[in-house]
This record gives structure tokens, C-alpha cells and sequence, in this order.
């Protein structure tokens, strides 16, 4: 199983997937030309985790200060793809600024959907 | 900009091309069934299939929309950084100006003190060559076995007299470099030390009197002999230089002679209030509120930078941690009032 590191650009966030720990953060900002350039490779590694996880779970940190709106529909599929994967423990931490009351509706909006996933919004400052 | 399948191998709109694919397939399946049945589905794909298209071009704006707020933020960030660096070369060349203007100041005071030495210096030099000659005088006379009672009389006076004013002249050249002495190396080094208020502003006031005496201006001082200050003299100094050059400038440059006064005192609070004034010109209405801008002079062209107040202004709200303010003064003339902590911040 490959692990996954993007660095940062000044467009797309930074991503780092450690498959033995089963973690993965998503950390910047992100608003790129394409969003599926940016979250395909993501999408590609979380399908084959998911796939043979085999009793592992998954826990992801999403550190976002700002995205555009392929952005938001990006994350919003890799929700769904989290919340099907119902054999898999997930924790997802949402963390955002505590005085970013957009990024905090953002986070709350997003988990309206998700049953099997634990959703956790982490203000920090 | 694009929300259909990328590099990175998928659809933003995945999910809803695979429903849409569905309801297809689900319209072929009933293409044989109940028209009516068929009819409304098909009014529910569509509008479906509107509604996803209407999604994709909503997140295109945006993305689009957002993308220039961006490059608009961006641009603005530069230009500010443009505009930070254009006021920080400002301010520097303004800095090296302010020190070029202290040196100047400077070079005006080493020329006073070296007219002012002269005169005492001349004096007792004029005195001793006087006495040379009376001394060889009434020598060749003793060697000639010639001294009359008279002569010897008149030498003794002589000697006396002169002996008298050379040693007065030499303790006022003596006196007078010492006290530029004190003012240079305050006003060079930004020393800070415990003052009495009284000796540094006579000694600024003896430096600047070839100034005063060529316009036959008189000064004035009041002050507490035993007022003491912890702060920094030079500072003071160069704050009183400017104040008293600019009235000779332009308080009276049509020639009047002036009364200058510098008084202190102290005030509420541990605090010392100084006030400089002139019965000169004064300074008009129009110009009350702008005397203390760096650059604002009303004798551009003929040699004004227009930066001493400006420095007054500095030094007195920086080292001294004080203000200063332009008076209105019912009679002519400048006022300025000078409060500042006794003991420096
Ligand atoms: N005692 C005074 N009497 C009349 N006008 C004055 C007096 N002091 C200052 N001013 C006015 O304030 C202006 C600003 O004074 P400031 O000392 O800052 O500049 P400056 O004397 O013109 O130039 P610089 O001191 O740099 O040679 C002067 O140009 C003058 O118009
Ligand atoms: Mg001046």
C-alpha cells in the first residue's frame, strides 16, 4: 500500500496519506485550476485503502484555511466515498479557525450527511 | 478551469453522471410501458439533467469568481508592498537629511566658537606683547644704569594692568571652551546623564552668542538654578539651537534687534515645562498648524530645508517623551511650550 505526499503549492493544499498509520491531512489552501488534478490522486489512494483496510481504520485532518467552490464539491464526493466505506472505522477532525465562522458552517454542512463517519469540528486559534 | 474528468482520472460530477446514466437506462427499460408513467419520469430526468448542468455552471463561476478575487488580492498585496518600501526609502532619505542637518548645525557652532576664542584669545595676546615691549624697555634702561623712579612706577603698573587682563581673558577662553566643549560632546553623543537644566541651556545660549551679538539680539534666561534633570542635554541643546536660529531666520530678518526669552520651570507631576519665545515676526495664521511637518518652510530657495522644527518635534516627543506645542500669543512673536517628564522616559 503507497503512501501519498503533495507539497503544498500556492494554489492546492498540502496532502499527506500514511497508509500504515491509516491517517491522512489535508492542509492549506486550495483553490486550483482543476480540482481533479488535485483530488484524483487523493481519491485514488483513499479507494484502495478503503478497499482492503481489513479491520484498519482511517482518520482524517483536514487543516483548510480556504477552497473554491470544485473544491467544495471535490470534498463533498470524497465524503460520500468516506460515509459508503461503512466497514471501515472513520474519524474525520475538522479543524478551522475559531473565528472563521464560514469554514466552521462549511464543516457542520458537510457532516449533515455522514452516519457511519465521526465527524468531529475542532476550532483552533 | 474544468470540472469534467482531469488528470488526476475523475469527474467532479461523478456521482450524478452515474444517476443520470441510471435514469436512462431506467426510460429505456420503460420505453414499452405506460406512456403516461413515461411521460413523468422523463419531465423528472430532465429536470434533473437541468439541475446538474445548472450545478456544473454555477461551480464554474465561482471557481471563476473566485480565482479573480484571488489575483485581485494578490495585486493588492504587491501594491502595498510597492507602497510600504516607496515610504520606508522615504523615510530614510528623510533620516539622512535630519543628520546632515545635525552636522551642519554642528559645523555652524565650531565656527562660533572659534570667533568667539578669538576675542579673548586676541586680548591677551595684544596684553603680552604690550608687556614684552615695556619689559624690554625698562631693561635696556636698568642696563643702562638709567632707571628713574617714574619709570619704574609706570612698569610696575603696566605689568600689573596687563598681568590682569591676561588672566581674565585666559579664564573666559578657558570658560568658553569649556562650555562648547560640553555642547559638542552632548550634541554628538546622545549621552544620557542627571543635568542641572540651568548650566545646559547657558551653555547652548554662550554658544550661540556670536549668533545673537551680530543682529544685537538679547536673550533672556529663567530658570531654577537647582532644577536637575535626568534626560539627555544634547538633546535639549539642539532643541534651544534651533529654536534661536530660527528667530534670527525669521523672526527678524528686517533687521530689528530681538528679545529672546527661555524660561523654565517646573510643572504638575514631576514634569518641567520650557518655553522659548521671540518678539519677532511670528508666524502667520496659515501656516500655525504646518510649522512642525518635515520639509515645511517658508524661506525655500534661500537655504531653508525645512526641518528644524521637525526635529524639535522628534527630539521632544522622542528622547524627552515630552510635547510641544506653538502658543497663541496675544503679542508678536513665536511661542513654544516645551512639557516634558523631568526624569526621561
Ligand atoms: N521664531 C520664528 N518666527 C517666525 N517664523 C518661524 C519661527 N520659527 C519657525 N518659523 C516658521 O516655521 C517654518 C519652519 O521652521 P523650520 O525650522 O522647520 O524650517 P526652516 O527654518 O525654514 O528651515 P531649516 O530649519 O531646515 O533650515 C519656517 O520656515 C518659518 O516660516
Ligand atoms: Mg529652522
Amino acid at each position: 500500500m503507497d503512501n501519498l505526499f503533495i507539497a503544498a503549492t500556492e494554489r492546492s493544499p498540502e496532502v499527506a496519506f500514511d497508509a500504515a498509520a491509516g491517517t491522512l491531512r489535508i492542509k492549506g489552501e486550495s483553490y486550483p485550476e482543476d480540482a481533479s488534478q488535485v483530488f484524483g490522486p487523493i481519491f485514488n489512494v483513499l479507494q484502495d485503502y478503503l478497499g482492503q483496510a481489513d479491520g484498519n481504520g482511517l482518520k482524517v485532518d483536514f487543516e483548510l484555511i480556504y477552497f473554491n467552490s470544485s473544491s467544495a464539491k471535490a470534498l463533498m464526493n470524497m465524503f460520500q466515498m468516506l460515509e459508503n466505506a461503512t466497514d471501515v472505522d472513520i474519524v474525520v477532525n475538522w479543524q478551522f479557525m475559531a473565528d472563521d465562522e464560514t469554514m466552521k458552517e462549511f464543516g457542520e454542512d458537510f457532516s449533515e450527511d455522514l452516519e457511519h463517519v465521526t465527524f468531529n469540528l475542532v476550532p483552533v486559534s | 478551469m474544468s470540472e469534467g474528468t482531469g488528470k488526476g482520472g475523475f469527474s467532479l460530477f461523478d456521482a450524478e453522471e452515474r444517476i443520470l446514466d441510471g435514469a436512462r437506462r431506467l426510460l429505456d427499460r420503460m420505453k414499452d410501458g405506460d406512456p403516461d408513467l413515461l411521460a413523468e419520469v422523463g419531465v423528472l430526468a430532465d429536470a434533473y439533467s437541468r439541475s446538474v448542468r445548472e450545478q456544473r455552471r454555477l461551480v464554474k463561476v465561482s471557481d471563476r469568481l473566485q480565482n479573480q478575487m484571488t489575483q485581485l488580492n494578490q495585486e493588492l498585496a504587491r501594491r502595498r508592498a510597492e507602497a510600504e518600501e516607496a515610504l520606508e526609502q522615504l523615510r530614510q532619505a528623510q533620516e539622512t537629511l535630519v543628520q546632515t542637518e545635525k552636522l551642519a548645525s554642528l559645523g555652524a557652532l565650531v565656527g562660533g566658537v572659534a570667533h568667539e576664542i578669538n576675542t579673548p584669545v586676541g586680548i591677551a595676546l595684544s596684553c603680552a606683547s604690550h608687556l614684552d615691549d615695556s619689559t624690554k624697555a625698562i631693561r635696556a634702561l636698568f642696563e643702562a644704569d638709567d632707571v628713574g623712579v617714574d619709570d619704574f612706577e609706570r612698569y610696575m603698573d603696566t605689568a600689573a594692568d596687563t598681568a590682569k587682563l591676561i588672566v581674565a581673558n585666559c579664564e573666559r577662553a578657558a570658560d568658553l571652551i569649556r562650555s562648547f566643549k560640553q555642547v559638542a560632546v552632548d550634541r554628538t553623543s546622545s549621552e544620557r546623564r542627571v543635568f542641572r537644566l540651568a548650566d545646559t541651556i547657558t551653555e547652548t545660549v554662550t554658544s550661540l552668542r556670536p549668533n545673537l551679538r551680530q543682529g544685537g539680539h538679547e536673550i533672556e534666561i529663567a530658570c531654577p538654578a537647582d532644577l536637575e534633570v535626568d534626560g539627555y542635554p544634547g538633546v535639549i541643546s539642539q532643541i534651544l539651537t534651533n529654536f534661536v536660529m530660527n528667530s534670527l531666520t525669521h523672526g527678524y530678518a528686517d533687521g530689528r534687534r530681538g528679545r529672546l526669552h527661555v524660561e523654565a520651570d517646573r510643572g504638575e507631576n514631576d514634569h518641567v515645562r520650557l518655553r522659548y519665545r521671540d518678539d519677532g515676526q511670528g508666524i502667520s495664521e496659515e501656516y500655525r498648524n504646518r510649522v512642525f511637518d518635515p520639509f515645511f518652510t517658508t524661506r525655500r530657495g534661500s537655504g531653508g530645508s525645512g526641518l528644524g522644527l521637525h526635529i524639535v518635534f522628534n527630539l521632544v516627543t522622542g528622547p524627552l517623551g515630552g510635547s510641544v506645542v506653538l502658543e497663541n500669543t496675544p503679542s508678536a512673536g513665536a511661542s513654544f511650550l516645551l512639557e516634558f517628564p523631568r526624569v526621561a522616559p
